[in-house]
């Protein structure tokens, strides 16, 4: 079963002995079944809390407001047991590390044959056929023989191609992929971003992509929601954001990518300041401290998103449909 | 530029010469070496390196994970000790542990952890002055001494009294930066100095690196896997593949005209940031082998796009093609576009099958 996803109006504070973090402000975003969603942003912009709240594994100090609505269902109000099953059938997450997704101590076989306990109608060598076709499909050759290694056997690009078989095992309706290639050498990067690219081809689910790396969000994304300090600023097409982005933010964020200059630049582009504070977020516009373009509303008054085409949208004062 | 003692030598013979170096490592641990009747066969994790860094240079070092980087880079500072080969700093053989603690006062390194390689225990105003105190160094006013060098990387004097882990990444680069520049070196050696930093934040680091280059002169070896940073930031390239360089040059002709099959292979696999420009398949299938079971023939031969049967029986040696290139192919691409077509064609036609 899949279905559409709406987050809206979503915020995420984290309760802390130094004050509460606001890590996530009214966020709306939107997903439907066969598309793949990028978010970019520097690290700790809140991405990773993001999909956390999506996959309903936020962490005990965590306070959620707000509505996630997938197949017309808010997941927010679900209790604690149909929030497990949910994540058990539906919502599939493949973190950063591949190693931490893995029992050291258990074959990966008898680790993939455990992802799989909601299947109560199969038997458990119909679980390892499933599995060896999972693994071949995620393009590991000689699949019987790697459900008999351990999670330390297997290279970094391999066990992140087993932890997206065993996420695709659970046949979710939404796959999250949080910085999925951030830990891999650029060739088994490559090899990832392709293998996410054909298997969306047979997935008809939902896929979302966590990415502080501009270039795997251009290779893979249908849509890209760009986000700074807790907050979306921008969302849009993945042409638009890279060749018409509206946003001061997206627009400093691609033009300090390195891999964009072809000559040999003496500096090389940054952003002046750093984030805000989560803790005291800037009152106005999260951007303007650091923003080239800031006038006068940009220090008080929070920009609302202005929508600038069918799914353009920014939240920033200067912007003009 | 401040006067400064140019390095023995004149400005055309190199700082550091590496020749032929090799490092190896015993494979097992010593339970399976006892059990085991036969000694194990010698596995080169660094193996006959050979390169060369000019004054006030900035050479790349650029490889996937476990190709030997960081091995080489402690291995030349004396850290690491070396099965064979020569290293010459300042015009002066390193041999003796001596030799070498004279060569690391000269030197600097900023390792790959900055946050794990800073005590956590110590404050930045003691971590900084630590490496003048332990050369004896005389420093009357460590306080002031260390407020000096946060000013020369940019961070507010009032970082003497944080710890380590009170640090943003890039912050913590800074403070690895100033570290490394406090002893006034002549070679920094920095690996994968922007790891983990974000796009801003590492443009910061490098244009910092780059300025108190300038300012101060010191040549540098950055260990990176990095393409698209390291191609602004390095005057030459040196890649490297399970121990061996495969290919060097200056940074600009070899991202134009890579000679090397790998070379053109990881420059390929850059994902672009133009979702107009997406590449269509990986450039090379298979993962990079382990050093401890090295391919015989050419290294490269069981991911390279254009291995021929050659290939797989005779290893190819390291040899000078062109002006200040060296390239370790039987059969190196040719600077005319039909080859790298054939680069194109033949990853194409390998994920066909
Ligand atoms: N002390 C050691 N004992 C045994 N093997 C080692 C040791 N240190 C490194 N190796 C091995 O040597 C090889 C080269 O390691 P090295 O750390 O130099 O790689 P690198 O190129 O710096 O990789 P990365 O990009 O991941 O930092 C690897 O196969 C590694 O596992
Ligand atoms: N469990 C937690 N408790 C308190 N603060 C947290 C927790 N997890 C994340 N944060 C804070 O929330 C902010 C957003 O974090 P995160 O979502 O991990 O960002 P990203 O994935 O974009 O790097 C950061 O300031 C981070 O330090
Ligand atoms: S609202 Fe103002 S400060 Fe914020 S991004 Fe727009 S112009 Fe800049
Ligand atoms: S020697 Fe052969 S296998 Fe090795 S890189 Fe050259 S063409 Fe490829
Ligand atoms: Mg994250
Ligand atoms: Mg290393």
């Amino acid at each position: 079963m899949s279905g559409s996803l709406a987050a809206s109006g979503l915020s995420v504070r984290y309760e802390t002995p130094h004050g509460s973090v606001q890590a996530l402000r009214h966020v709306d975003i939107e997903a439907h079944p066969g598309e793949v969603i990028g978010i970019v942003g520097e690290s700790g912009c809140g991405k990773s809390t993001l999909v956390t709240a999506l996959a309903n594994l936020l962490p005990a100090n965590a306070c959620i407001d707000g509505s996630i609505r997938y197949n017309g269902v808010d997941l927010t109000k679900l209790d604690a047991h149909r929030q497990r099953l949910l994540r058990g059938d539906e919502i599939a997450l493949v973190g950063q590390d591949p190693m931490t997704a893995f029992n050291p101590v258990l074959t990966i076989g008898d680790q993939l044959v455990d992802f799989q306990h909601h299947r109560k109608d199969l038997s458990r060598a119909q679980k390892r056929a499933r599995i060896a076709a999972m693994l071949g499909r995620v393009g590991i050759a000689d699949a019987e023989r790697r459900m008999q290694s351990y999670p330390h056997e297997l290279s970094g690009g391999m066990r992140q191609r087993v932890a997206i078989a065993a996420a695709l095992l659970t046949d979710p309706g939404l796959l999250i992929a949080d910085e999925p290639t951030t830990a891999l050498d650029v060739t088994m990067e490559a090899q990832i971003i392709h293998l996410l690219r054909e298997l969306r081809r047979e997935y008809n689910g939902i896929i979302i992509v966590v990415s502080h790396h501009l270039g795997v969000i251009a290779e893979l994304c249908d849509r890209v929601y760009v986000m700074y300090a807790g907050e979306v600023v921008e969302g849009g097409e993945v042409d638009a954001i890279f060749h018409d982005p509206r946003h001061p933010y997206t627009q400093a964020l691609l033009a300090c990518d390195p891999a964009r200059f072809h000559d040999r630049l003496d500096r090389l582009p940054t952003i002046p300041g750093s984030l805000p504070s989560l803790t005291q977020p800037p009152p106005g516009c999260v951007y303007a401290p650091r923003c080239d373009r800031a006038f006068a509303p940009c220090g008080s008054i929070a920009p609302p998103l202005t929508r600038l085409t069918a799914c353009h949208a920014a939240r920033c004062h200067a912007v003009t449909p | 530029m401040p006067c400064r003692p140019l390095p023995r030598g004149d400005a055309m013979s190199p700082l550091l010469a590496v020749e032929d170096l090799s490092v190896s490592f015993v494979r097992g641990s010593l339970l399976d070496r006892l059990i085991n009747p036969f000694p194990l066969p010698g596995f080169n994790v660094v193996d006959g390196v050979t390169l060369s860094l000019m004054p006030a240079e900035t050479l790349g070092l650029v490889g996937e994970s476990g190709s030997g980087k960081t091995t080489l880079a402690r291995t030349i500072l004396g850290l690491i000790r070396a099965a064979a080969g020569r290293i010459v700093f300042e015009g002066r053989e390193v041999a003796t542990p001596s030799d070498f603690r004279a060569m690391r006062r000269r030197s600097a390194m900023m390792f790959q952890d900055p946050v794990a390689s800073l005590s956590p225990r110590l404050r930045v105003g003691t971590l900084l002055t630590e490496p003048q105190v332990i050369q004896g160094l005389p420093m009357p006013d460590r306080r002031a001494a260390a407020k000096a060098l946060l000013a020369l990387v940019g961070l507010p004097a009032s970082f003497v009294d944080r710890f380590p882990h009170e640090l943003s990444g890039g912050q913590a680069r800074r403070v690895g930066v100033a570290r490394a520049l406090a002893m006034k070196p002549h070679l920094l050696l920095a690996d994968e100095p922007t790891a983990g930093l974000d796009v801003s934040v590492q443009g910061d680091v490098l244009n910092l690196i780059g300025e108190l280059k300038r300012e101060l002169g010191f040549a540098a070896m950055i260990v990176t896997h990095n393409l698209a940073m390291i191609r602004h930031v390095s005057d030459r390239l040196a890649i490297m593949y399970l121990g061996r360089l495969v290919e060097t040059g200056p940074t600009q002709e070899v991202f134009s005209a890579p000679l090397h099959p790998y070379t053109a292979t990881l420059i390929r696999s850059e994902p672009f940031p133009d979702p107009r420009r997406r590449s269509h398949n990986p450039a090379v299938t298979g993962e990079i082998p382990s050093v401890f079971r090295r391919p015989a023939g050419c290294e490269f031969h069981t991911r390279c796009p254009l291995v021929q049967s050659r290939c797989k029986t005779e290893a190819p040696v390291y040899r000078p093609m062109g002006a200040g290139r060296m390239v370790r192919c039987h059969f190196p691409l040719q600077t005319g576009g039909q080859e790298r077509e054939a680069v194109l064609r033949a990853s194409a036609n390998q994920r066909g099958n």
